[in-house]
């Protein structure tokens, strides 16, 4: 019986009106993935803000591989965080925190963007 | 991954199309269509040639009568590239639906999918179908409700999709676009459109291959050569 469930981190881009705190973010996030899937759903998914720079906007969220789809659907689904109007952006999913590393540094850097 | 296209544009006021252009390419979008209210002046053929070939344009009729929006087809037809009918009243998606002209109705069941469902519009499918016109599924009401309004519009939208299946007719999936907080990326728009039971290969199909095939008017061509 395998034990530990495998995990996916998601690298993601926060575009907004205003500067989005970590906290309302984390908060928008839980209150999109409840509102969409319930308590259940919400728990299997294993959400966490593993870290997020309000100044660029970028920040990086883990969960169950088996629910990046839902994660996506319910990131897709926030609209506002405090008020300002607000999108995010999945730019990349991966199984280890070394592979969304590079990539951060190049969206950081302004090369992944149109 | 297919080229995939955002139709449904709007520009605020403010917003250039080559800004919108540049933060859907920033999303994982080929290229674009604008929407034109069709009251407001329509883009000027200097301003067309300056236009990246990415940009597409289109104008988009309101209307409350039939003879009004049969009127407005004779005026737009071949001076538009799209022709886009918002529709909501039964008798005006079937009047758009019958017109070889139209390209894409738009909101068949109210913009917040608030009149009920398809299957009352049967004709208004098969019609849809043969004379290649797409219905378009605007997922923005998706994102901005909650609770059980969502469950609603999203019941709806399920029902939908099955008659849309089942009569042929092309979905073109949108977000309702006035600024860039109201776009999503393409995977995105796959894994909201799965909220309504739309398959992976059918959401991009309704993102790529539907929104390409009415840009190049690829289910049009025979008709014309029939008109012929």
């Amino acid at each position: 019986m395998i034990m530990r469930e495998k995990r996916r981190y998601i690298l993601f881009e926060v575009i907004s009106e205003g500067e989005v705190d970590k906290h309302g973010l984390q908060n928008a996030i839980w209150d999109s993935i409840y509102s969409l899937y319930g308590d259940t759903g919400a728990s299997e998914s294993r959400l966490w803000l593993i870290n997020y720079d309000s100044g660029t906007g970028i920040g990086v969220l883990r969960c169950a591989h088996r629910t990046v789809e839902k994660v996506r659907a319910a990131l897709a689904c926030i609209h506002s965080v405090d008020g300002a109007r607000t999108a995010i952006r999945v730019v990349r999913v991966s199984g280890t925190l070394k592979g969304v590393r590079g990539v951060r540094a190049r969206v950081k850097a302004g090369a992944l963007k149109g | 991954m297919p080229s995939f296209f955002l139709f449904n544009v709007r520009l605020q006021s403010g917003m250039s199309a080559d800004e919108m252009l540049r933060a859907a390419r920033r999303f994982g979008y080929a290229g674009i269509c604008i929407y034109n209210e069709d009251e407001a002046i329509m883009p000027s053929p200097d301003i067309k040639l300056n236009l990246d070939p990415s940009i597409h344009t289109g104008i988009e009729i309101r209307t409350d009568s039939v003879p009004e929006l049969k009127r407005k087809l004779r005026r737009y037809w071949s001076r538009v590239p799209l022709i886009v009918v918002h529709g909501g009243e039964e008798k005006m998606n079937m009047a758009a639906v019958k017109d070889y002209r139209v390209d894409v109705l738009t909101h068949p069941c109210g913009e917040k999918w608030e009149r009920g469902e398809l299957k009352h519009q049967i004709l208004m499918l098969k019609y849809a179908a043969r004379n290649g016109i797409a219905i378009e599924f605007d997922l923005n009401p998706v994102i901005k409700s909650r609770g059980s309004e969502r469950a609603r519009i999203l019941r709806r939208l399920r029902e939908n999709l099955k008659l849309i299946r089942k009569y042929h007719v092309m979905p073109l999936l949108t977000t309702n676009t006035r600024s860039i907080y109201d776009l999503r990326a393409p995977r995105e728009m796959i894994a909201l459109a799965s909220l309504c039971g739309m398959e992976r290969e059918e959401a991009i199909m309704a993102l790529s291959e539907i929104p390409a095939g009415i840009l190049t008017r690829r289910w049009k061509r025979g008709r014309e050569v029939e008109q012929l």
